[in-house]
């Protein structure tokens, strides 16, 4: 087994799905083994395509395959495995596997007084793999074309699982806003592709690549296209303006949220456009623009998670803040650093939601953070975990997300002004500010009475809990060189002729350290001995924080938007379609040959008028012929 | 040749025929014979189709396959000529497949099951006759019997329809129908009267005639102007062309499942087909003139009919809009004279008359049930109709153009065909499949999904018959979708051909 079989590691997914969808109601418990059987499959295949690859040689594989073809175009379904493939695939099926396992637990809920599986169990596994089947071929896909098909089959997907509990009106809205607010963005991301794809000639993506670097298409077509194809990166990795759909996605089950979050829908974009990266680097104008939506995002995002109450939505602002950073870092030309916070981020929020899970599971699916409060005493492994991620993604030393921040801003002070570098850091001192309120909110302070009851949520939760959170303490060492062949993520994960060793900036290193201990100490110290400074801040900015529980006002902007202009649209067209082209146009010309033919009656006695009519039309004919042999 | 090859074609038409004069002698009580033979002969044509499409040659075999001829009136050059090209072989398995499905599904009719089917079976013999025709006397005799029916269909078996502020009785429906597209098909017939006589050859044989378009003398650029623009308008019509489109929501809104079902299914298609067939290949200077205005009216069509399809709250009238809107790629795809694109345009005219069939299936049944289909009144449904709304979310997703499923690889290449050239045009069409997006997932939101009133309590999941309906349906919307290869390498040499006269 080697890289060749590597189409294996989605086709579990894919199988699992077709059988449970089909058959799932005559299997035992609704087929649900079945979906994690074919996950962690996909994880122990990784294992031999890592070490092919590794033997191999460190570079680009291309395994290439036949889809079909019409024309002069051939589609394939080849793949291309590359350091970032690779690194994709052991983050999508590590974290996929544990969230299953989690969802094993999580999906038993309490029922008429006995615990019981959800009824649509069978159906919430079998969407699971196939999500994560769709985005394993995503990260695999050689072409654009089988990209595109596995990104909307990725939207599809969260569109289900987010209206998995399709009973509740709000979980709906949520689904269709999801799908919507992507499918948006898509429409650039297909116009992009088609644009490279008649200008080169293939969907491979290699190829139009190389076009592209060898200046084959003009400048103002990739530029285009490139700005059209971070449309689509902006909808699914929620970049501002199309975020708006991430906050209510948390409508869906909340493993679901850690899949989406960490694994295989979020990261979908900021993929694409490491992918694409050398298309954003011929395009410069465009690429500016990933770094400028990028760290609007970042900023965004970050104060909406300091106002937020509710918990899974306080980590839906972190995510979309965090995916800011590494669209920033991208646009910086950071490949390897974003890269790697993807991967880092990936493994800290997957814990961070599982953690809410496991609450919400034991709090009667109480998400409201000021009801919570002192539940360390009672919950001490989810409590412990959730420090941890939260630790990390403030970027404190030495947790995994510290590593990866760090890396980012040496990209972003080497590739951008200066005036990034400062926003990130403001960002970088948000994000250490929420995270403390939120962790000090939850799981420090006094216990209040009603929370009694609590308890740790079972070892199926619990367990994937604690491997996250070994992987959140020292995933981020492999920035290092580690002994052996490997040199560390930057001569392993590169892009261009030459990967980079890592280095210590000392200056930056102290500034980013101090700043995200400060600020995440300053949280705390608020939280804990200084509520009322909160409080007066509140007063005093209270412009501000309506802005913000408002969420800049963009949800109810669209809805606007939908409901005066579009659904207005619809009307008005269709109000024309009936009063104009239909009463005006067909009847009424219907009603003039009516009144001709009522005329006519003496002349022509047959039930069929429109006979008369076709021999008017036979002359006709024949009278068009003359005049046309005439002329 | 086999003899079964040699008379195939003549069997399609045949069959229905034969079903229809089976059924004039059995008594009318026997409804469940009368079921029966027609679900048999349904079962029959698809596996005639099936078979046709098969013995097709695509690999250097001669352009018209499977022909044969039987002379009929000498003097004026009229044959009895059949044959199917790259185009016609697609659309004979389409008719094959929607035969199927529809004639299972028309087993609900209760009244006059007899009369029902017997007008059926004459539908889908013209529509067969209409594809595999290659005399244009004979074409057009049998578009004309493919469409007569549908008035006694809609007119008997319709339903009417009051809405808030406008009533739409079905004989209205019906009406409106049949006088547009009769209305139209005078155009069609002025085209091949005049065709027949430029062209000199004294034959109605597309071939034959198709061998002097190049003479000097002969088609002259005006001519083939003129005609072009009738055959569009014409034909378009049919296809449900913008501004002409407006029988085709209100026909369905009348019309029994099983008549949209084959309407919006094939009945459509031969519009489509008839630009190609008449249009394309034997006016190729009019397509070049008026190329453009086709391209703008195709994305019109998608634009305007998806926009019109947002405001719509009536199952069918959303169905029936995004007819429109789908239509309007297959224009697009064959305004664009591309290999590509004219692929693209033929593939639609699969794809969106087997999803057009299955959410008729479904409306129909949710009718039937229900007796609405307002979609202001039906919610929940999704927790009594498990299977109707799978089915029913997966012809949508068909239909908003989901990766996977036959209406992407379509739009595909009808988007590749017309981003070579018309990129704007082209754009402007991608974005119709976004707002598509729109309005299916709010009708699927409203009526599926949510909390389900109290008086859906009873209602009942797809019964085995209209299941199996659906499921004849979903096979090719999946296989399409996922490996299209074998209806692309047959629908090749036919584009091959066409553009060849193109000069392209």
């Amino acid at each position: 087994m080697g890289i060749e079989e590597a189409w294996l590691i989605p086709t579990y997914g894919f199988v699992a799905f077709g059988v449970i969808a089909l058959f799932g109601r005559y299997l035992p418990l609704q087929g649900k083994h079945l979906s994690i059987i074919a996950i962690v499959a996909a994880f122990v295949t990784f294992w031999p395509v890592l070490f092919d690859f590794v033997s191999l040689g460190v570079g680009e594989h291309h395994v290439p395959r036949v889809w079909f073809s019409a024309g002069e175009f051939s589609v394939g379904s080849g793949m291309i495995i590359d350091p970032l493939t690779i690194v994709m695939l052991a983050l999508v099926t590590f974290v996929a596997s544990l969230v299953q396992i989690y969802s094993l637990g999580y999906m038993r809920h309490a029922h008429n007084g006995h615990v019981a599986d959800d009824p649509r169990i069978g159906w919430y596994f079998a969407v699971h793999s196939l999500f994560t089947a769709a985005m394993l071929t995503l990260v695999l896909a050689d072409n654009l074309l089988l990209l595109y098909l596995a990104w909307e089959l990725v939207g599809l997907c969260s569109y289900l699982l987010i209206g998995f509990w399709w009973e509740r009106k709000s979980a709906v809205n949520a689904s269709k806003k999801a799908f919507i607010t992507t499918r948006v963005g898509d429409v650039g991301l297909l116009i992009g592709i088609l644009i490279l794809v008649t200008e080169t000639g293939t969907f491979d993506i290699s190829t139009i690549i190389h076009h592209v670097t060898a200046g084959d298409v003009s400048d103002g077509k990739t530029t285009l296209a490139a700005f059209l194809i971070f449309l689509g990166a902006m909808g699914k990795s929620a970049q501002f303006p199309l975020h708006v759909w991430l906050p209510d996605a948390m409508e869906g089950p909340t493993p679901v949220s850690a899949l989406i979050h960490a694994a295989t829908m979020v990261t979908a974009g900021v993929f694409l456009v490491a992918r694409l990266l050398p298309i954003y680097e011929v395009a410069e104008s465009a690429q500016m623009f990933v770094a400028v939506i990028g760290i609007i995002t970042a900023l965004m995002g970050a104060t909406l998670a300091l106002v937020v109450t509710d918990l899974k939505r306080m980590l839906a602002y972190s995510t979309m803040s965090h995916l800011g950073f590494m669209m920033l870092t991208l646009g910086a030309g950071g490949y390897t650093a974003a890269a790697f916070h993807l991967l880092m981020h990936g493994l800290s929020k997957a814990m961070l939601f599982l953690s809410a899970g496991s609450i919400m599971h034991s709090m009667h699916d109480e998400t409201d953070m000021n009801k919570m409060g002192g539940l360390r005493h009672r919950m001490p492994i989810t409590g412990a975990a959730f420090t941890i991620g939260a630790l990390s993604l403030s970027g404190i030393a030495p947790l995994a997300a510290f590593w990866s921040k760090d890396e980012m801003l040496v990209a972003i002070k080497d590739g951008l002004n200066p005036i990034f570098v400062v926003l990130f850091l403001v960002a970088v001192v948000l994000s250490a500010l929420y995270m403390a309120r939120a962790t000090y909110l939850v799981f420090f302070g006094p216990l209040k009475s009603e929370n009694r009851a609590v308890h740790e949520s079972p070892l199926l939760m619990s367990l994937p809990l604690v491997v996250l959170a070994v992987l959140s303490v020292f995933a981020g060492f492999i920035v290092l060189p580690l002994g052996g062949d490997y040199e560390g993520i930057g001569r392993f994960l590169f892009h261009g002729e030459h990967g980079h060793d890592f280095e210590i900036q000392p200056l930056w290193t102290i500034v980013s350290i101090v700043l995200a201990t400060g600020s995440f100490a300053l949280g705390i110290w608020l939280y804990k001995s200084s509520r009322s400074t909160v409080d007066t801040i509140r007063v005093q900015f209270s412009g501000v924080h309506r802005i913000l529980v408002n969420r800049y006002y963009m949800d109810t902007m669209y809805q606007w938007i939908v409901d005066r202009v579009v659904l207005a649209l619809g009307r008005a067209v269709a109000l024309f379609d009936r009063t104009v082209v239909n009463d005006r146009g067909v009847n009424g010309a219907g009603l003039t040959v009516l009144g001709a033919g009522k005329r006519l009656r003496g002349h022509v006695t047959g039930l069929f008028a429109d006979y008369g009519l076709a021999m008017g039309a036979g002359v006709t004919a024949i009278a068009l012929y003359v005049w046309l042999r005439g002329a | 040749m086999s003899y079964f090859e040699r008379h195939v074609l003549e069997t399609l038409i045949y069959l229905p025929m034969l079903a229809a004069l089976i059924l004039v002698f059995i008594p009318r009580p026997q409804k469940s014979l009368i079921q029966g033979i027609s679900i048999a002969s349904g079962l029959a044509l698809l596996i005639m189709s099936l078979y046709a499409f098969i013995a097709f040659d695509y690999d250097g075999g001669a352009r018209f396959q499977l022909q044969r001829s039987y002379p009929w009136l000498d003097q004026l050059g009229i044959a009895f000529a059949l044959g199917i090209d790259g185009i016609a072989a697609p659309m004979v398995l389409l008719t094959g497949i929607v035969s199927l499905a529809g004639t299972i599904v028309a087993a609900n009719i209760q009244r006059d099951n007899k009369d029902y089917y017997i007008l059926l079976f004459l539908l889908i013999a013209g529509v067969y006759g209409t594809f595999v025709s290659m005399d244009l006397f004979f074409f057009f005799f049998f578009y004309e019997l493919a469409i007569v029916p549908m008035y006694l269909l809609i007119g008997v078996w319709g339903s009417s329809s009051k809405f808030k502020d406008f009533d739409r009785p079905k004989e209205y429906g019906a009406l409106k129908l049949v006088m547009m597209i009769v209305a139209a098909s005078l155009l069609i017939w002025v085209v091949i009267i005049g065709i027949y006589v430029e062209s000199g050859t004294g034959s109605f044989n597309i071939e034959t005639i198709m061998a002097t378009i190049d003479q000097p003398g002969r088609f002259s650029e005006t001519f083939q102007s003129v005609m072009f623009l009738m055959t569009m308008v014409g034909f378009g019509l049919l296809a449900g062309m913008w501004p002409f489109h407006s029988w085709s929501p209100d026909g369905h809104v009348a019309a029994p499942t099983s008549v949209s079902m084959l309407h919006a299914g094939v009945l459509m298609k031969l519009g489509g087909f008839g630009i190609i067939r008449i249009g394309v290949m034997l006016l190729p200077d009019g397509l070049r003139e008026w190329a453009l205005l086709l391209f703008i009216i195709g994305t019109i069509n998608v634009i305007y009919g998806a926009v019109s399809a947002l405001a719509q709250h009536d199952l069918k009238y959303v169905i029936g809009y995004s007819s429109v809107s789908h239509m309007g790629y297959v224009f697009m795809g064959i305004a664009s004279m591309t290999a590509v694109g004219l692929t693209g345009a033929t593939l639609q005219m699969f794809a969106h008359g087997i999803m057009t069939a299955l959410f008729f299936t479904i409306v129909g049944g949710i009718y039937e049930r229900t007796h609405t289909r307002d979609t202001l009144v039906l919610n929940g449904l999704a927790s009594k109709m498990k299977w109707g709304t799978a089915f029913f979310v997966i012809a949508g997703l068909a239909s908003l153009g989901l990766p996977g499923l036959a209406g992407f690889v379509a739009e595909l290449l009808v988007f590749i065909g017309a981003f070579q050239t018309q990129p704007i045009l082209g754009a402007l069409g991608v974005l119709g499949a976004a707002i598509t997006a729109v309005y299916i997932l709010r009708l699927v939101g409203r009526t599926f999904y949510g909390e389900r009133d109290k008086k859906w309590d009873n209602l009942t999941d797809l019964t085995p018959r209209e299941f199996i309906a659906a499921t004849v349906l979903l096979v090719p919307l999946f296989y399409v979708g996922l490996y299209p290869q074998p209806l692309l390498r047959v629908i090749r040499p036919g584009v091959d051909a066409v553009l060849a006269g193109l000069g392209a």
